[in-house]
């Protein structure tokens, strides 16, 4: 492992009430590469997403103890302002959630909240982050018309252009193929090898082939613990872990 | 043979419903024989029925929609959940009642003490926002807040009331003692629980996605809010705002028990007023069938249905777009 | 870096949730005190005014100024008030031999047992009434007075009013309003219920159609409601009626007039909407794995219906009964229309055949507050009266939804093992 450490995490735990999900996380993620996390459904890989953003925080009577470091940053320090944190470590959600608003608008989204005003600016930066995600030739014409209008596959890059147009840190995607026709999903996952250069992705997914075709690292989870992490190619054919091999090669999950 | 019960008891249902304007409709045929001052009558009455339920409005409709953003946006689970049953409670108490306390209790202190009143409308919300500005950075969470801010909010209008009293100059004197504002003050808060539940219902059925991608992108929860809560459900609010204005403009207890029921034209709040519900419920049981009396009221009840009725069609309208278009986005 | 929460705006929001609460708590609390302080036994006070005369009797009112001061009432009920400025008193004394003495008619009188006796006492009544009781209110303990206060309860609930109105208890106007909203769900349970699977079970245009019109004119003010009872029911049908079976009575009119009959059906025309929301909302609630089970195992969909689904959903169709029986309590509106009068001499419902009168004229609890409150010859005692049957009819409300809202939630939890 020696690529910079983006994201780091130790001996992260969580609690919904009195069960447990999540234990003792020990995760360093590498910058500008691409994770996946994978298990089998129910393993915690999609609550160990949202713990990294703190968007569990808005789950009631969840709870964490361990750290979680982003970059230099302790995601859980008193002066940590969450919004803030948020804006560096973006996330898609497994179904594409564009807001009830233009196209121009969704992507804009993020970045007036962070005070940019000035209608040129705005226009750059869309253009760019939907260039990114190769959806601005498909809907240059269209862009004040309602993202609703648009099919799922577009939605999908829509969001994930809205997600990097305020240049996070970090991306996590969340079963991002899920929703997709398989036609789409080879697209996306070309996608994800371009955003790669800019930004560091954590993937979710349940689907190995797409672990292993997309993925530099692989953590594996299983019952909410960290069973494995290593360079895909390496936990895919030399697994150390009985139970890595037994997921990987289909006898459960 | 059961199916066919069905059918005729929804038959029935709808037949019924369907009586009441084409019956008020049938009454005023032929559409003459009104006594010659009806219209300027009416006129009058439908005035006073403004300016009560505009009073009314303006206290139910802030206070409804701020309600409904609070619960369903920032509240904690376990704070809304006692919430909603307690203003569904408000909602159920009778209008009598609000009308009696209204006409017994707040009447004869309002009289000398709308200076009072003015005053608490301005210094209320003015303390919270500087409270809030002041003191929210320390806490941590707002889903409690009501909780702490209840006692506060009921010394300072006690105090006030307390202060108002001592200065025995009244700074301003009411007309009548029953006025547009004391029927707005008792009619507002009796319409408050409705316009909050349907908002509610509207905020409520904005798919939690949206506000999560909103947080994910950084958002802070007002923010979120105002940016993505509001826009998605506008059309719910504005059909709870309508929906509460057809409630205001068509409820008859408080009104008859609180307007001092005296037929004054005009746009002063402080002035006794009659509107179209409680000149119903007066003249109706003494006007004899058929008679000219009885039928100027009987346009007097055709004008505040079509009203309502138009009111809360609109709201229903805006309402079902609201909700295929949330259908649209949570079946995507 | 650094942006802030909205934190003043979320406090105003906050605001005006608590304002929310607060009246709800405001409203009851003095609800409560108010109510229940009508029963509370008043001392008698022994006034002694300037110009030498004495006055005895209960304080019903005081402010900075003046003291009110309900006297012996020889006369007539509600006469023998005293307002009596404060600087002509020259002392004040609650002397524990004074008594009070009721008539049956609700007047009291009142007198000290050292200079005379209650009989004498009783005697000064110079219209002839039977004596209720004597009570020693001075020289009782709070414990005894507490005793006083629940027979006083006691007696509102449990006896009809005086000839006056003034005193007395509201049995019969308890008893005519659950009559009233029975009869009113005798005929809202069946055609709410029918409707209600009707929309469930037919999708089409025309129960769109249905539908919104329920739910719009759901909206419309009780008050027309009433004008349509006054006009149709008791105008329209009850005039036919009255001319083919009754002719022989006209003019003096029978069905012609408001009654129970026609107020239980304007109820039950308001209500519907009432019992078709939660009944349908019930159905719906009923997973869809449970009525496709069924029907996978050859039952029709009527059997499905009627074996499966109406008693799966039973606390949906209690739910909309509570719920329409609470709307249904609280108006008044309507009912002053088609037939509520401030004292009716007899009981809808009696001994002779056939039992039920429905063409009679009823008493009402809601209209008993607003009769009470504003057209009361005796303010003093009046308002008081109002809302003690305000506490009343309050309370029944909110048992009814409280029981509405535990029977949803039990119907929610019952299902919840079934959704996926």
């Amino acid at each position: 492992m020696h690529a910079d450490v983006a994201l780091r995490t130790e001996s992260l735990c969580l609690w919904y009430g009195a069960r447990q999900v999540l234990h003792e996380i020990s995760l360093s993620i590498p910058a500008l590469r691409i994770t996946a996390l994978v298990g089998p459904s129910g393993c915690g890989k999609s609550s160990l997403l949202r713990c990294l953003n703190r968007l569990n925080d808005e789950i009631a009577d969840s709870r964490t103890t361990g750290r979680i470091r982003i970059g230099e940053i302790d995601a859980h320090a008193k002066d940590t302002l969450v919004h803030d944190l948020r804006r560096r470590v973006g996330i898609v959600f497994q179904r594409p959630n564009p807001f009830p608003l233009s196209i121009h608008d969704n992507v804009a989204y993020g970045l007036r909240l962070l005070g940019i005003r000035r209608r040129s600016e705005l226009d750059d930066r869309v253009e760019a982050a939907l260039k990114a995600v190769a959806l601005w030739n498909e809907v240059v014409s269209r862009l004040d018309e309602s993202a609703l209008d648009l099919s799922i596959g577009q939605q999908q890059r829509l969001v994930v252009a809205r997600a990097i147009a305020v240049e996070p840190d970090i991306l996590m995607l969340d079963e991002p193929g899920s929703a997709l026709d398989p036609v789409s999903t080879l697209r996306f996952e070309e996608l994800l090898h371009e955003l790669a250069r800019r930004h560091t992705i954590v993937l979710v997914t349940h689907n190995m082939q797409q672990a292993a075709r997309v993925s530099d690292f692989t953590a594996f989870l299983h019952q909410g613990r960290l069973v494995e992490f290593g360079a895909t190619d390496a936990l895919f054919t030399n697994p150390r872990e009985r139970q890595t091999e037994d997921f990987i090669t289909g006898r459960y999950g | 043979m059961r199916g066919a019960l069905v059918s005729a008891g929804t038959a029935l249902v709808l037949a019924g419903m369907l009586a009441i304007p084409l019956y008020l409709m049938a009454g005023l045929l032929p559409w003459s024989g009104l006594p010659a001052d009806a219209w300027s009558r009416l006129a009058v009455i439908f005035a006073g029925t403004l300016r009560a339920g505009a009073c009314a409005v303006l206290v139910a409709v802030p206070l409804g929609v701020a309600t409904a953003m609070f619960t369903a946006h920032f509240c904690a689970s376990r704070l809304r959940a006692w919430i909603k049953p307690s203003l569904e409670m408000l909602e159920a108490v009778p209008t009598v009642v609000f009308g009696l306390i209204a006409t017994t209790t707040i009447a004869p202190w309002l009289a000398t003490h709308v200076a009072t009143v003015l005053a608490l409308l301005v210094v209320v919300p003015a303390l919270l926002l500087t409270g809030g500005m002041a003191l929210g950075q320390r806490v941590q969470s707002y889903g409690w807040l009501p909780f702490w801010l209840l006692p506060l909010i009921v010394a300072v209008v006690a105090t006030g009331a307390a202060l108002g009293a001592q200065h025995d100059a009244i700074a301003i004197v009411p007309e009548s003692p029953w006025n547009a504002v004391l029927v707005g003050l008792a009619l507002g808060f009796a319409s408050m629980p409705l316009v909050f539940s349907v908002a509610e219902d509207a905020l409520f059925l904005v798919p939690r996605t949206h506000t999560q991608a909103a947080f994910a992108l950084g958002a802070t929860r007002w923010q979120a809010l105002v940016s993505v809560l509001l826009p998605a459900a506008g059309s719910g609010l504005m059909a709870a705002a309508l929906l509460g204005l057809s409630r205001c403009l068509g409820e008859t207890m408080i009104v008859l028990m609180a307007s001092g029921n005296t037929p004054i034209a005009g746009f002063d709040p402080l002035a006794g007023l009659r509107s179209i519900s409680a000149d119903l419920a007066l003249g109706m049981p003494e006007a004899a069938a058929a008679s000219e009396p009885y039928r100027s009221l009987l346009l007097a009840a055709l004008l505040l249905l079509v009203l309502t009725l138009a009111l809360n069609c609109l709201a229903e309208a805006v309402r079902e777009r609201l909700r295929r278009r949330m259908h649209a986005v949570a079946g995507a | 870096m650094g942006r802030r929460e909205g934190d003043g705006k979320i406090w105003l929001l906050a605001g005006a949730t608590a304002t929310g609460l607060g009246v709800l708590l405001c409203l009851i609390g003095w609800l409560a005190i108010a109510g229940l302080g009508a029963f509370w036994p008043l001392s008698v006070t022994e006034m002694q005014l300037r110009n030498g005369s004495a006055l005895l009797g209960e304080i019903v009112f005081e402010d900075s100024g003046v003291i009110a001061l309900r006297t012996s009432e020889i006369d007539r009920i509600g006469v023998a008030y005293r307002r009596v400025p404060r600087i002509d008193i020259v002392s004040q004394s609650q002397p524990a031999d004074a008594i009070t003495v009721v008539l049956d008619d609700g007047r009291r009188l009142f007198g000290r047992e050292s200079t005379t006796s209650a009989a004498r006492v009783f005697a000064l009544a110079s219209r002839p009434a039977l004596e209720r009781e004597v009570q020693h209110v001075n020289a009782l303990d709070r414990l005894a007075r507490m005793r006083l206060f629940f027979g006083n309860v006691g007696r509102f609930l449990a006896t009809p009013p005086t000839a006056s109105n003034l005193d007395g208890g509201v049995l019969p106007a308890l008893i005519d309003t659950v009559v009233l909203v029975l009869l009113m769900s005798m005929i809202v349970m069946p055609l709410g219920i029918a409707t209600a699977i009707h929309l469930h079970e037919q999708r089409s245009r025309s129960t769109r159609f249905v539908r919104s019109a329920i739910t719009t004119l759901a909206g419309i003010p009780s008050i027309v409601y009433g004008v349509l009872g006054l006009g149709l029911f008791v105008h329209g049908v009850g005039g036919s009626i009255d001319q083919w079976f009754y002719a022989d009575r006209l003019p003096v009119p029978t069905f012609a007039t408001g009654g129970l009959l026609w107020a239980s059906l304007t109820l039950a025309l308001l209500t519907v909407p009432v019992v078709v929301v939660s009944v349908e909302e019930g159905l719906a609630r009923i997973p869809a794995g449970l009525r496709d089970g069924s029907l996978a195992l050859g039952a029709t969909r009527e059997e499905t219906l009627w074996r499966l689904l109406l008693p799966a959903a039973r606390p949906a169709l209690l739910t909309g009964l509570v719920l329409a029986i609470a709307r249904a309590a609280g108006a008044v509106a309507p009912m002053m229309l088609v037939g509520v009068v401030k004292l009716a001499p007899t009981l809808p419902i009696d001994g002779d055949f056939p039992f039920l009168h429905p063409s009679r004229q009823f008493m009402h609890l809601g209209f008993g507050i607003y009769d009470a409150a504003l057209a009361s010859s005796d303010a003093i005692r009046g308002v008081p009266r109002a809302y003690a049957c305000a506490a009343l009819l309050v309370a029944v409300v909110v048992a009814l939804n409280l029981s509405a809202i535990l029977l949803r939630h039990r119907l929610r939890e019952r299902y919840r093992a079934l959704e996926y």
